[in-house]
């Protein structure tokens, strides 16, 4: 598998540093040598210093060979024409990230396919989408659609004194309706465990659910949780993940946004109908409260600076504000944050990386959860596998992984010990990192 | 390299080369109401139009001519050229009136009196320049108001004259002049296209826009004519097919530029007919639509522009409760014998600034009469359109406006409050300017009507009161053209010059004048207020 990167910003080195771990041959292409020499060292992956709009470069990369060119750069025109060329010099699948939403919402007639370009990301409109479902269920940490509306991965906190606490998963199975939602994993002391029956639950545990469109709610109320409605959201900064969201939400939303910048301000303000434009500094208690923090339901802390992000949503938690969003660019600062209280944290580079990954051979989707060491695989069931001769809990499959979930023509499942595989299900498999065990025999 | 020199000099020869321009223009429009006069044999107005046509030329050849410069108006000379371009035309156009009304024999003229009437022709009150003047400039600004007592009187061919300067004054002068001559380079164009325009571009180019609004405008007209002559021929199929033809072609025109003249003794109540009333609505509502909003119904075929359209949408309603309310104040009043009818037609008349009239509206009561000129004269229709009045689209933004800063009380310090306005989104800063030229404007023009009224006060017959005094003045300055009698060619010669300014203050929206003005008092030197 040879994969070309071009553009070794913070995305394309974020997917770099992912992707190295699965596969061998990638290279990097940048025109800043210094980053690149950093990339080198750090990841141990070849670059070439040049642009990769330029034919030679490309050639150089080996684009002939290539399986997967990304183009990442932060100059949208500059990753179309890389793709547009890598892809007649013969890359099998391109992607190119893009800035200008419009392309993503004239798909039909902007048909960039027939060009060359096989799929387009755009990190700001993943974000969006992120936080669009988690402000549909802010009782959630995370949420993942895993496919098409008919399995989501929900991640959420146990607090407080409620029910599960210090009970075993078996004591509580009884909450649970028929088979509409499974624990996958609990994440407890900065460690992943996959559960089994006697694991008792803990205050403070963030618990991992896989669940079909129809236990979603049901597994709020399993975690004894409310489902709080949403109304009234407060954007802080209006960067271009600031704008899209507001863009996109205002639909369902009372929106206010807060940025700095005059000039922006009036940019946005032009542009965005629906949504109030507030000019002030967003981490100015003084402003907040001028602009009644204490009446919004969500906080959505999107400005450039990680550090600001956080600590405005910790101003917004101590006002009373019910669901915090802050995006953490800086990966390092995660850990932490959550154990501050933030709800839920958004990162672009991973949202990026986690859609290219569904893109990676062997039909797998890794899904990178934050701060969670763990990742969830896709398989498609070949005929005749080792999968679909028992039923799962005589399969004797490895530990540290679980099945966690089967689509079957578009029907989510949830796979309990009886279940049986079939072929051509899709099996959705969350394991932990120290499992070195393949379990791809299982599938072929 | 040297650069061209200019001196104070060339900005008059500039000037006065334009204004050339348009005389000559004038003279070929004569060469149309020239060829009517000969069709219905009327040989002393043909003399009149030729003799007209021939100084108009001259005047306009020496001009251009004479005063040869490379100099290239600025924003300021536009307005400058507007303001002097529309005096000189109407001064000229008022030509064919004086110089018939010296040459017709009497005998003539008792010719054109219908058979029973004991009046003399009302041709030779035109003897009077100043009444020439008055009727040339009324025609040209397409307000209406006459000095022909009995308008059939003065002669089909000074008739179709009068209609005639209101369909070229509607659409505008110089628009005309920019789509027949093209001879200004685009920047040019451009300045004075906005002048007496919206400034629009319908067409990349302003050449090009020109001769668009001229085409809808003949198209729309042509219309109303055929509308009219079936309408008419319907309603009333005993009357007289030619006059049915010379009535309809003149109130299509005189409607679609929202003038106003009309061919008959009482104007449309000359019909005597409730359903001529109500056949005459359409063209006074076409006339007051924005040319740009035909533009894009016909041409891009938006027709979903009539409800999205912000002011066609608010003449249309306006319309609707305007002639409720009138209908029932003149109807509470009790000294009208048919309030809806009246009511009905006279607020559309007024709105749309067109001035057709079927009531005498001195006996009005005056709360009646302050409401028409509240709610209709004032506000007139479309910007874009042949309208006078402040015009729909500031009444509009001017209310928004006051809303707008009262909810900004409510939110905070920083909040950018955006204003949506006929599909556009203003800023705050934006909404500030475009308020604050709104409001000038409207102050000014306000200005004008109240200091009109109070000049009236004093000069109009004593059995007229004052809020006679207002609708007339609000009647001039709006171009709107209704009277309730102080317009006769007895008034004072005072109040005659006062709605002369009027007029032609109105049609260019006032600013152009006080540009002249000020050009005339101060020069054209910046200077600090």
């Amino acid at each position: 598998m040879k994969i070309i990167i071009a553009g070794d910003g913070e995305v394309g080195f974020y997917l770099a540093k992912l992707l190295v771990l699965e596969f061998q041959d990638i290279t990097l292409i940048d025109t800043q040598k210094d980053k690149l020499d950093f990339a080198e060292k750090d990841l141990g992956i070849a670059t070439i210093t040049g642009d990769s709009t330029r034919y030679k470069v490309l050639k150089q990369a080996g684009v002939e060979s290539a399986n997967l060119l990304i183009a990442v750069t932060s100059v949208e025109s500059s990753n179309i024409t890389t793709c547009l060329i890598g892809k007649k010099l013969g890359a099998k699948f391109t992607i190119a990230r893009i800035n200008n939403m419009e392309y993503l919402v004239d798909r039909k007639t902007l048909d960039l396919k027939d060009l060359g370009i096989d799929e387009l990301i755009s990190p700001e409109s993943l974000v969006t989408r992120e936080v669009r479902y988690i402000l549909r269920s802010p009782a959630l940490k995370e949420i993942f659609n895993l496919h098409d509306k008919a399995l989501y991965l929900m991640g959420l906190l146990l607090e407080e004194d409620t029910y599960l606490v210090n009970k075993t998963i078996v004591e509580t199975a009884g909450l649970i309706p028929h088979n509409s939602f499974m624990i996958v994993a609990v994440h407890r002391n900065d460690t992943t465990i996959i559960p089994t029956g006697d694991l008792h639950y803990h205050k403070g545990d963030l618990l991992y659910f896989v669940s079909t469109e129809e236990g979603k709610n049901s597994v709020i109320e399993y975690a004894g949780k409310k489902t709080k409605g949403i109304k009234n959201v407060l954007v802080i900064g209006g960067s271009r993940t600031g704008e899209y969201i507001a863009l996109k939400l205002s639909r369902y939303y009372n929106i206010k946004l807060i940025d700095k910048d005059i000039e922006k301000c009036n940019y946005l303000a032009k542009n965005i109908p629906n949504v109030q434009i507030v000019c002030g500094d967003g981490t100015d208690i003084k402003v907040l409260e001028e602009e009644r923090l204490e009446d919004f339901d969500a906080v959505v802390s999107v400005t450039g600076n990680s550090e600001t992000n956080i600590f405005t949503c910790l101003i917004a938690k101590e006002y009373g504000v019910k669901k915090a969003i802050a995006m953490v660019e800086n990966i390092g600062l995660f850990d932490y944050s959550q154990k501050m209280g933030i709800d839920t944290l958004i990162n672009k580079k991973m949202a990026a990386a986690n859609f290219i990954f569904r893109y990676i051979i062997k039909g797998r989707v890794l899904t990178h959860l934050y701060g969670v060491d763990a990742r969830i695989q896709e398989f498609t069931v070949k005929k005749n596998s080792k999968v679909t001769k028992k039923p799962i809990k005589e399969l004797n499959f490895p530990k540290n992984n679980i099945i966690s979930g089967v689509v079957r023509n578009g029907q989510g499942y949830i796979t309990l010990g009886n279940f049986q595989i079939k072929a051509e299900d899709k099996v959705f498999i969350f394991s932990l990192p120290q499992s070195n065990s393949d379990i791809d025999p299982f599938f072929n | 390299m040297t650069f061209p020199h200019h001196n104070k000099f060339d900005i008059f020869k500039m000037l006065l080369k334009q204004i050339g321009s348009l005389q000559i223009l004038l003279s070929i429009i004569m060469v149309v109401p020239l060829i009517v006069s000969i069709i219905y044999g009327e040989y002393y107005s043909a003399s009149g139009f030729l003799i007209s046509s021939l100084i108009c030329i001259v005047t306009g050849f020496s001009l251009q001519k004479g005063f040869q410069t490379s100099f290239e108006p600025l924003h300021r000379h536009a307005l400058i050229i507007a303001a002097l371009g529309w005096l000189s035309i109407a001064i000229m156009g008022s030509l064919p009136f004086l110089i018939t009304a010296y040459i017709t024999p009497t005998d003539v003229a008792k010719q054109f009196c219908q058979s029973g009437t004991d009046y003399t022709s009302s041709l030779y009150y035109f003897k009077n320049p100043l009444h020439a003047f008055f009727e040339s400039m009324s025609g040209f600004t397409t307000t209406g108001l006459t000095m022909a007592v009995h308008e059939p009187s003065i002669g089909k061919g000074l008739l179709f004259y009068r209609s005639f300067t209101q369909l070229l004054g509607g659409a505008g002068f110089i628009i005309l002049s920019i789509a027949v001559l093209g001879q200004s380079n685009g920047k040019v164009a451009l300045l004075l296209y906005g002048t007496e325009s919206t400034g629009e571009r319908l067409k990349p180019s302003i050449i090009e826009t020109a001769r668009s609004i001229w085409k809808l405008y003949l198209g729309i007209t042509l219309f109303s004519f055929v509308y009219l002559v079936i309408g008419t021929h319907i309603i009333l199929p005993g009357y007289k097919f030619s006059e049915n033809i010379f009535d309809s072609i003149n109130h299509a025109m005189t409607g679609q530029s929202t003038g106003g003249f009309s061919t008959l003794d009482d104007s449309i109540a000359g019909y005597h007919s409730l359903k001529m009333d109500m056949l005459y609505l359409l063209p006074m509502i076409l006339g007051s639509l924005s040319l740009p909003f035909y533009f894009k119904v016909i041409y891009n075929k938006q027709i979903n522009q009539f409800w999205k359209n912000l002011q066609t949408r608010s003449i249309l309603i306006l319309c609707l409760l305007g002639s409720i309310i009138l209908s029932l104040m003149l109807m509470k009043s009790g000294v009208i014998s048919e309030p809806f009818r009246t009511g009905i037609f006279q607020f559309v008349s007024a709105l749309t600034t067109t001035g057709w009239q079927t009531s005498d509206v001195h006996i009005w009561d005056g709360p009646s009469i302050v409401f028409i000129v509240m709610s209709a004269m004032v506000v007139g229709g479309a910007a874009g359109a042949t309208v006078g009045g402040i015009k729909i689209i500031r009444v509009l933004l001017i209310f928004k406006g006051i809303f707008w800063n009262i909810t900004n009380f409510f939110s905070s310090e920083n909040s950018i409050n955006v204003v949506r306005f006929n599909e556009r989104r203003l800023l705050p800063d934006e909404m500030n300017k475009e308020l604050a030229s709104a409001a000038t404007f409207s102050y000014i023009y306000l200005l004008f009507v109240l200091i009109s009224a109070l000049i009236t006060y004093y000069f109009m017959d004593g059995n007229f009161t004052i809020t006679d005094a207002l609708f007339e003045s609000a009647s001039a300055q709006g171009t709107v053209g209704l009277s309730c009698g102080i317009t006769n060619p007895e008034m004072s010669p005072v109040l005659e010059f006062t709605y002369i300014i009027q007029m032609w203050t109105g049609r260019l929206e006032i600013i152009p004048v006080l540009v002249l003005f000020r050009t005339i008092l101060f020069g054209t030197k910046p200077k600090i207020v």
